[in-house]
């Protein structure tokens, strides 16, 4: 009786699905001559639109001597073009009413455009030229070297996440190109060359590496005949080499401390989880949203509410091309040792194993699931991002309407399943940030 | 990521992450029609029906921000806004938060210094379920003594936790440098020993002292049938009893009559942090859209001078820019950036440097045209969600923002000429007199310093501001 009352729930939730404005038929999709692969979703309720630009080039393609360079290149790409020298491509898109920014990630480079809907052509001549034409000027090289240090360093300065990130990753990956941070090494930083940065760009920037997502007030008809102005002269390149290194099973826990000024302990645990293709991605997400979305979550509830040895508790998997981490976060009470936190972190992840998670709980996290959807539509930035994201990682942007179903079908078993499979000593990796002082053991 | 500081990027933080048509377009965007009511209690509710996705956001904000705080209990005013969530006369703190959870809904509660804020989200078919546990919240708080213990105890620990970094202190000292006995020096977050003071009690008495109907505001923007909402809005609120009378206004805010530095000693630091500015406008002074145009090519995109300057030119930090925080009764301005400990002195005086120009050369008809249509362009987006419209409503009604801000912000940008550019300049952006913070480290900076006015050091680790 219980499970059919929760089947009739999932039910009404798919159909107010279809309710919400946007269906995958929606967007539509085409392929230029030269190999890029473009996405447009009209949506008229704002006079603005926004362009999304995913290059399949993140921190995985670096090697040591270029780590870092994925996100110096990200930086590089605003620094002056054939048509639009240094400092003019902000400049034009900002007096047309434009603005932009950009990400690295381990996996991906992204470039968003931000516009009125008036200022589209420009955005089109802007991006065709830098993608096209890009002109590594050695003076803007140097002044960039600058500013992703200062970028590194105000990082390290102000997150204890990132201190410890940095480390818990270096150790749990011992082959894979994940275990350098995406930011890279000061060292790589202060040295790589010219040389190495034209070298990145005729390997990656490269039409048919590139997906164009855009929405927001534009029309099919204009999309299309600015594409084909601007992108398809753009010569395809060969594609880029595969990244072929696979990280070894990992055989036996290792552990990583990191001393650094801070109040109380920081830890993190880290296990090795499959790539988001893997067909364990949505119990292990779901798994995630059990363990850290809202005040009823498992970590925040033992660990926050209840026993009180941490003052913030939360869990994290990204989306990823390659095989990456779940992580386990969480931020000691005062006079707590990092011992006793890592045993009731370890607690609350050998329950789930143990004894599985309630079907109401499950259902819960799936209703979550559902809002957050609707969250991200309700903005054209969130409409490109997410039609971007499940068409880099997950294969198909259409995923992004299909994923309440895909969560909807996500059994407490299959969460009991994932916990077991992965959430083991073997496969772990322990973080302690803890300050000089109590190091000492 | 190419620049945090012009626009966040959830996913990367953690990782590491003109034209005539455009005018026509950008004047055609106006504000969605609202329908008002308030109630003889003195409660203001506004009401948007927006149909794009199947969410309602609820938005209550009640005349009980940190300003009202007494330096002895500072950070009362947050604890209690916090506490709004930790049991009704009904629901437990357990309840709420596994009835909300499993509908997908979300809730905020905070105070900030003009106000405490309470924020839902929800699915429109769970109204039924969700409004009747907010306004409990809202009217029946029950302040139970142990969910009080713990949330005072995390509060204490997360003084000492937020200043392990110098971005989550650096705005406390400077206010309290610029506002000095004005309220609006109130630390948000208090401090050890003022946490140490409150008791539950004190929260109650602080409730019952602010939130009142007749200073508070709603706004409720989303998918949802107009007169069912307004039904059940009058059903749960129009009964709130509590005729305490509204606050009074507080001390001027004093324009500082010399230079002040405080340094701000963080031993193991790696770079500076650095705020310089002074007293700035009231978030409802009629020129609010020209400073925020002249704002823009200071410091307010990233083409600004200061970031062209200290960025792009010079490579001495990833970002710099200023800003206007504007509150009720005035406000401050600010110019941010940081670098590392090695250039702190050549980037405090480029930054005074580029500061200097809008005085002294003015700004360009081309660089005026360009900020014009930059904020013109980037302003529909402000205004996209149920909440960011609900936010606007409550703040109309907090700040004295006037309702057609939406409807006329094209045009009235668009009235802004070289001349009047001038005048804003001259008359709101503080040129003498400077404040300035310097958080890192103190043996490295002191020696940089003493020219820009007299100088104190502080501990980050201590538990004081000033």
């Amino acid at each position: 009786m219980k499970t059919q009352k929760h089947l009739l729930w999932g039910f009404l939730l798919l159909v107010q699905l279809a309710w919400a404005q946007n269906k995958a038929s929606d967007v539509v999709s085409f392929t230029l001559k030269n190999g890029m692969k473009i996405m447009v979703l009209e949506d008229h309720s704002i006079p603005n639109a926004n362009m999304y630009l995913f290059w399949k080039v993140g921190s995985r393609n670096e090697y040591p001597g270029i780590t870092g360079l994925s996100h110096f290149f990200e930086h590089m790409m605003f620094n002056g073009s054939k048509k639009y020298g240094p400092k003019m491509f902000d400049r034009t898109m900002e007096a047309a009413g434009g603005s932009n920014n950009a990400y690295t990630t381990e996996n991906l480079t992204v470039y968003t455009d931000w516009f009125p809907i008036s200022a589209i052509e420009t955005i089109f001549d802007l991006e065709a030229d830098r993608i096209a034409d890009l002109a590594l000027d050695p003076k803007m090289v140097e002044s960039e070297r600058g500013v992703v240090l200062s970028e590194r360093s105000t990082g390290l300065e102000n997150s204890n996440f990132r201190n410890i990130s940095e480390q818990v990753k270096g150790a749990a990956f011992l082959a894979h190109p994940y275990r350098w941070p995406v930011i890279g090494y000061e060292s790589d930083i202060k040295n790589w060359s010219i040389e190495d940065l034209q070298a990145y760009f005729d390997s990656y920037y490269a039409p048919n590496n590139a997906v164009v997502v855009i929405s927001g007030d534009v029309n099919l008809v204009q999309i299309k005949n600015l594409a084909t102005k601007y992108f398809e002269p753009i010569v395809s390149k060969a594609t880029p080499r595969a990244i072929h290194t696979e990280e070894p099973e990992q055989i036996g826990q290792k552990r990583v401390t990191v001393e650094k000024q801070v109040s109380t302990p920081n830890i993190m645990l880290a296990y090795h989880v499959p790539e988001t293709k893997h067909e364990d991605y949505y119990a292990l997400d779901l798994l995630s949203a059990i363990l850290s979305d809202g005040n009823s979550s498992r970590l925040y509830s033992k660990l926050v509410d209840q026993s009180q040895l941490a003052t913030s508790a939360f869990s994290y998997m990204p989306e990823s091309i390659d095989p990456n981490l779940f992580y386990f976060y969480a931020v000691a009470s005062p006079e707590v040792a990092p011992e006793t936190l890592e045993k009731e972190m370890v607690q609350v992840i050998e329950t789930i194993v143990l004894e599985g998670v309630a079907e109401k709980e499950l259902q819960k996290v799936k209703n979550q699931k559902l809002v957050a959807l609707y969250n991200t539509l309700e903005t054209i930035d969130g409409k490109s991002n997410t039609l971007g994201t499940y068409e880099l990682y997950f294969g198909d942007y259409k995923k992004m309407f299909e994923a309440p179903a895909a969560y909807e079908k996500v059994t407490a078993d299959d969460i009991k399943r994932v916990a077991q499979k992965y959430f083991n000593k073997k496969n772990s990796t322990v973080g302690y940030l803890i300050a000089p002082e109590n190091n000492t053991k | 990521m190419k620049n945090i500081t012009i626009k966040k990027i959830t996913i990367a933080l953690l990782w590491l992450f003109i034209g005539v048509h455009s005018t026509m377009a950008q004047d055609n965007f106006k504000l969605p029609a609202h329908t008002q009511v308030t109630y003889d209690n003195g409660l203001t509710v506004y009401f948007v029906v927006q149909n794009e996705v199947p969410l309602v956001h609820f938005r209550a904000v009640f005349p009980a921000g940190v300003r009202y705080d007494s330096p002895a209990k500072a950070g009362l005013a947050g604890l209690t806004a916090d506490a709004l969530s930790t049991g009704t006369l009904h629901y437990s703190k357990a309840q709420i938060e596994e009835t909300l959870d499993f509908l997908g809904a979300s809730i905020s509660n905070s105070a900030s210094t003009e106000a405490a804020t309470l924020a839902a989200t929800f699915v429109n078919k769970d109204q039924y379920q969700v409004l009747p546990i907010l306004a409990e919240m809202i009217t029946q708080p029950a302040f139970p003594e142990d969910e009080f213990e713990k949330m005072s105890q995390r509060a204490i620990a997360g003084i000492d936790q937020m200043r392990e970094s110098p971005r989550s202190v650096i705005d406390n000292y400077f206010n309290a440098m610029v506002y000095k006995d004005h309220p609006y020096a109130n630390i948000a977050s208090g401090t050890k020993k003022s946490l140490e003071s409150i008791a539950a009690s004190d929260l109650k008495e602080f409730y019952e002292a602010h939130y009142t109907p007749r200073g508070t505001v709603m706004a409720v923007v989303g998918d949802f049938d107009l007169l069912a909402m307004k039904q059940a809005l009058e059903n749960l609120f129009m009964n709130w009893e509590n005729n305490t009378p509204p606050p009074t206004p507080a001390v001027a805010i004093k324009v500082p009559t010399e230079a002040n530095v405080v340094i701000v000693n963080k031993e193991d630091a790696r770079e500076t942090t650095m705020l310089i500015g002074g007293v700035g406008v009231a978030r409802n002074t009629e020129d609010f859209i020209g400073i925020q145009v002249i704002n823009t090519i200071l410091g307010g995109r990233f083409t600004s001078m200061l970031n062209d300057e200290l960025r792009v030119n010079s490579g001495l930090t990833y970002g710099a820019r200023s800003s206007f925080n504007a509150l009720k009764e005035g406000g401050t301005f600010n110019m941010s950036t940081f670098t590392a400990n090695e250039t702190t002195k050549e980037t405090i005086v480029l930054a005074l440097k580029t500061y200097q120009n809008i005085f002294d050369g003015g700004i360009d008809e081309k660089t005026l045209a360009s900020a014009k249509n930059y904020v013109k362009g980037q302003f529909p987006p402000d205004y996209e969600t149920n909440s960011a419209i609900a936010r606007f409503y409550t703040d109309a009604f907090i700040y004295g923002i006037p309702m057609n801000y939406i409807d006329n912000f094209s045009a009235t940008v668009d009235g802004l000429t070289i001349k009047k550019a001038k005048i804003i300049i001259e008359r709101y952006f503080p040129k003498d007199h400077l404040q300035m913070v310097f958080v890192g480290k103190a043996s490295v900076i002191e020696p940089l310093v003493n020219e820009y006015g007299s100088v104190k050091v502080l501990e980050i680790t201590k538990d004081v501001y000033q």
